[in-house]
């Protein structure tokens, strides 16, 4: 299908796009890449009058670390993220979600920012903010405000985003020593949504015990999850099978799955069982690594 | 003729031109003042509709579609399906109302100026429940849209052992590339349409015969078309609203299906259950088999529902000699789109049902299936008590284990599954062609069009070695029932046999005239004369043929299947050409793995689609395709040009040995396409 018409406006600076989006404010939409809102106007699931496409927005596409953080532009496009030798090499967790996103089409377009703010609990860079503890930068009028990656998300398709405001960076935190991270994903066929997937970020404590855990899931709940109580059963202990196998039963009995397309709750309880129980040692391991 | 444009070169095929992207398809097509159809679609699986403002609907085109094209069939006057729904929905996706603008934009937002306010019904939507509900017709006594009985009751045997298992095949979308489509333009008393269709002959007689046109007042033409698998075969609702648009408004009407109308409201295949009974004795022999089939017809029997059960019923034997056979089935009517042809249409079914029970028995007895499969075949023709004569079986299973190194991969892998089957290709009625020759080039003209099997290539060759003209002097043309007075349609693995022997007929007939005018044959004096030849091609018999897969598979921790190796054995009569021939395997076993691990249309209890995007209805990716490995067999047929069946053997012969497979790598009795990855782990 086509889309419904709409005004379009593709602002170059932050103020512009703010000023648009106060004076329009629940029928504008911001676009960056387009990937996900896009279908939903073409399908006029979605429909809006004002478009303010936010691409061309100075100063918002850069990767870097200052202070103690990493810090990603939200119009860093997931491609950008994929080619990048600094989250490559350091932020293993987050590199293995970015390349597992969709297709080389779609990542070359979507957003870092689009991923996190749309809300979808099926998108995968929500799930490593959780668990490497992220904090987003949040841009509006009056000013910048910083909220914890949890609070972000608050149901499907729903975020704390306040009129007005938009997401702006993403600031992760420059992994310490004996640290190890990965990303699990299990999916039907290539490009596909997950049936579940899995962060996990650990610090590790010199005697090699779990100083803190960071355990984010994707697919398996109405919005992005933090294993919360998997994280404490795992924190002051080292990872042996047993206990990998034991957080990974606490995971699944913290997710909250539902029967659809991709499978059966039951089915995606044992997949996340199986992958979540694969990433706590693997990223046990590679804390190991110093 | 309305202004377009194409020139006549442009309507030839020649299929370098879809590699270089300048093939003409329906929606190349731009006329001066054309208007874009936008349909408006039932949101509801059953509603009663108690008001409807807007647009063009029932009660300006208060008509039931015509049946007509590849299986068509016919039910009680009250489950035809109307062109708009009227008084009541029966399936999400039906057309309700229609509107126009002179663009795509502007007619989707029309859809919002059209009010319909429903009252929702509760939908019957699985064949249970269409056995044990009220009907959905008023008029019915119940959801029996048709039944038939295929074979001699019997009394059961006292056999040793008796087996049983209910089998399925999930509805599954036909998926081409392209979509429907059509431009209707309605110009000096006479309805023009060009159309992306297998049989320009069925969509102008269902149109002539669903709008009350004169024959001679409806003219089709087809426009390339990029892949059909069936569900291009007939008319659909759309086609005759935009018919009667252009007759309404006097303008060219345009409409293009998008990809999620498809999955909706294009009528899907499959969706076939088979309770099967079979009698052995104590060494595995089967002495007969009982069958009872049900079709999930879909709402109306404006599909292929009625026609599949008797159709099925009848392969249901295999390509086994089972003495005694009786099979009873149902078409059933739910409130989905109807059914209709996907590749294969009903031969994959009978080939599951019967194929699965072939494995069953083999691990019954302990035997290999191969062996089983011998120890049931006769090496002599058979002809099945329902109705179905297959040459003589066991010869080509014999090579064709050979062949496939089949008892070597047995012995290296788990997970290996073989098949066996006939393909009964669809010969009815036969088929036409036109050939004429002008300005000393040959200009060909057929009833059953192509829709991306290429059939100038195998044209061009048979006129080559029949008449010595160069293949660059032949030109094949788009369909056209100006030009063909009858035709039939490309479907049922019959353009090979029917078009050729078509072909060869006219070319034996103007090689006697030049034969008669010249003393003797020269390609010179034929081109030197004008002739102009048309012949309908009647065909009694059916030529069938056998085939065999291989497929062998490694199941991973999360259910999902690796397929390994997907060989074929197939026998295609003479190969018009080897590499046509091979592309038809090729795409048709990446459709019979797409069926069994990953195609299927989903509805939920309410009777909404759940897979409503391409992604979602399972469309194989390259990464779910192994190498192929074909290896054909060229036993001619009884035909002067020696060709035999093909199209749908890969769709009829894959699904069932990769089900084998993956039932021998999981260790798990599988009874329904397609394999879920959760129905494959603990």
């Amino acid at each position: 299908m086509h889309p419904s018409s709409f005004e379009y406006f593709a602002p170059t600076k932050m103020k512009e796009a703010l000023e648009l989006l106060s004076k329009y404010g629940e029928e504008a939409k911001i676009m960056a890449g387009g990937q996900s809102l896009i279908p939903l106007l073409k399908l006029r699931i979605a429909a809006y009058s004002y478009i303010i496409d936010i691409s061309r927005v100075e100063g918002l596409n850069k990767i870097r670390e200052t202070g103690d953080f990493l810090e990603i532009g939200a119009l860093t496009t997931v491609n950008e993220l994929e080619e990048n030798e600094l989250v490559k090499e350091k932020y293993r967790i987050l590199h293995e979600a970015a390349v597992q996103i969709a297709d080389p089409l779609v990542r070359n377009r979507g957003t870092v920012g689009g991923n996190i703010s749309h809300g979808d609990p099926s998108n995968d860079l929500p799930a490593v903010a959780i668990a490497t503890k992220a904090k987003l930068e949040i841009v509006g009028k009056k000013g910048k405000r910083l909220v914890d990656a949890d609070s972000f998300i608050t149901d499907s398709f729903t975020t704390s985003l306040e009129e007005g405001e938009i997401l702006g960076k993403i600031l992760l935190p420059i992994p310490k020593v004996s640290s190890g991270g990965c990303y699990i994903k299990q999916k039907k066929s290539a490009g596909d949504f997950s049936v579940a997937a899995v962060a996990v970020n650990l610090v590790l404590a010199e005697d090699e015990t779990i100083k803190s855990a960071g355990i984010g899931l994707t697919s398996v709940a109405p919005k992005p999850t933090r294993a919360n109580k998997a994280e404490r059963y795992i924190e002051g202990k080292k990872i042996y099978d047993s206990v990998a196998r034991e957080a990974a039963r606490i995971i699944v009995s913290e997710a909250e799955p539902s029967t659809d397309f991709y499978g059966s709750a039951d089915y995606k309880r044992k997949v996340l069982g199986r992958i979540a129980e694969e990433a706590i040692n693997l990223a046990f391991e590679r804390g190991l690594v110093r | 003729m309305p202004t377009i444009n194409w020139n006549d070169r442009e309507l030839e095929y020649d299929s370098s031109r879809f590699v270089k992207g300048t093939g003409h398809f329906v929606d190349d097509i731009k006329i001066q003042g054309m208007l874009f159809m936008t349909v408006l679609r039932s949101p509801y699986a059953r509603a009663r509709i108690i008001s409807l403002k807007g647009g063009i609907s029932s009660k300006d085109l208060g008509a039931k579609i015509a049946s007509v094209g590849e299986g068509a069939s016919e039910g009680e006057a009250s489950s035809v399906e109307p062109i708009f729904a009227s008084g009541f929905v029966n399936y999400v996706g039906q057309p309700v109302a229609a509107v126009f603008a002179e663009d795509r934009y502007k007619s989707e937002d029309l859809l919002d100026s059209v009010e319909v306010d429903y009252e929702p019904l509760k939908p019957v939507v699985t064949i249970d429940e269409a056995l044990s509900s009220p009907p959905i017709h008023k008029g019915m006594k119940s959801n029996i849209l048709s039944e038939a009985v295929k074979g001699q009751d019997f009394s059961d045997p006292s056999s040793p052992i008796v087996l049983e298992d209910t089998l399925e095949n999930n509805r599954i979308s036909t998926n081409p590339i392209e979509p429907r489509g059509l431009v209707a333009s309605f110009e000096g008393g006479v309805l023009n349409v060009w159309a992306s269709t297998q049989a320009v002959h069925s969509v102008k007689n269902g149109l002539a015969e669903t709008l009350g046109l004169s024959k001679d007042k409806v003219r089709v033409m087809q426009a390339d078309t990029g892949g059909a698998f069936g569900s291009k075969g007939g008319i659909y609702p759309e086609y005759a609203i935009a018919s009667f648009a252009s007759m309404k408004y006097g303008k060219p009407v345009k409409w293009i299906e998008t990809r999620r109308e498809h999955l909706t409201s294009t009528n899907p295949g499959r969706g076939v259950r088979g309770k099967m009974k079979i009698f052995s004795e104590k060494n595995g022999k089967i002495t007969g088999m009982k069958g009872e089939i049900m079709v999930d017809a879909g709402a109306y029997g404006s599909g292929s529902g009625g026609f599949s059960v008797p159709f099925i019923e009848s392969m249901m034997t295999g390509a086994y000699a089972i003495e005694k056979a009786f099979v009873t089935g149902k078409a059933l009517l739910t409130n989905k789109v109807p059914q209709g042809p996907y590749r294969g249409a009903g031969r994959p079914e009978a080939s599951f049902f019967i194929e699965r029970m072939l494995d069953l028995l083999a691990d019954e007895m302990k035997m290999d299936p191969a062996d089983v499969r011998l120890l049931n075949m006769s090496d002599k023709p058979f002809n099945s008590p329902l109705g179905m004569k297959i040459d003589a079986a066991r010869p080509f299973f014999e090579t064709a284990v050979r062949e496939l190194e089949y008892r070597r991969e047995a012995k290296l892998a788990k997970g290996v599954g073989l098949s066996f089957f006939v393909l009964v290709p669809g010969t009815y009625t036969g088929e036409s062609a036109r050939m004429i020759v002008k300005d000393g080039k040959i200009g060909v003209w057929l009833g059953g069009n192509s829709h991306g099997q290429g059939h100038e290539t195998f044209i061009r060759k048979l006129i080559n070695e029949e008449l010595d003209v160069s293949k660059e002097l032949v030109t094949v043309y788009r369909g056209d029932t100006s030009v063909t007075k009858d035709g039939e349609g490309a479907w049922g693995s019959r353009s090979a046999i029917l078009i050729g022997a078509a072909i060869v007929a006219i070319c034996k007939k103007l090689r006697t005239e030049v034969e008669k005018e010249f003393g003797s044959y020269s390609s010179e004096s034929l081109l030197s004369r004008d002739h102009d030849e048309y012949v309908f091609d009647e065909k009694p018999f059916s030529l069938t043929s056998f085939g065999a897969n291989l497929a062998t598979v490694e199941i991973g921790r999360f259910g999902n299947v690796r397929v390994k190796k997907c060989n074929a054995y197939y026998d295609v009569g003479r190969a018009l050409n080897r590499e046509m021939v091979l592309g038809q395997i090729h795409g048709g076993m990446a459709q019979g793995i797409g069926q069994t691990l990953h195609e299927g249309l989903f509805y939920s209890e309410d009777g909404q689609l759940i897979t409503s995007s391409i992604s979602d209805a399972g469309v194989p990716l390259a990464e779910d395709l192994p190498n192929f490995g074909v290896k054909i067999a060229e036993n001619r047929s009884s035909l002067p040009h020696g060709a035999k069946g093909l199209g749908e053997a890969p769709t009829i012969g894959v699904p069932t040995a990769l089900i084998r497979a993956v039932e021998k790598a999981s260790g798990k009795r599988l009874r329904k396409t397609p394999v879920m990855p959760e129905d494959l782990i603990e």
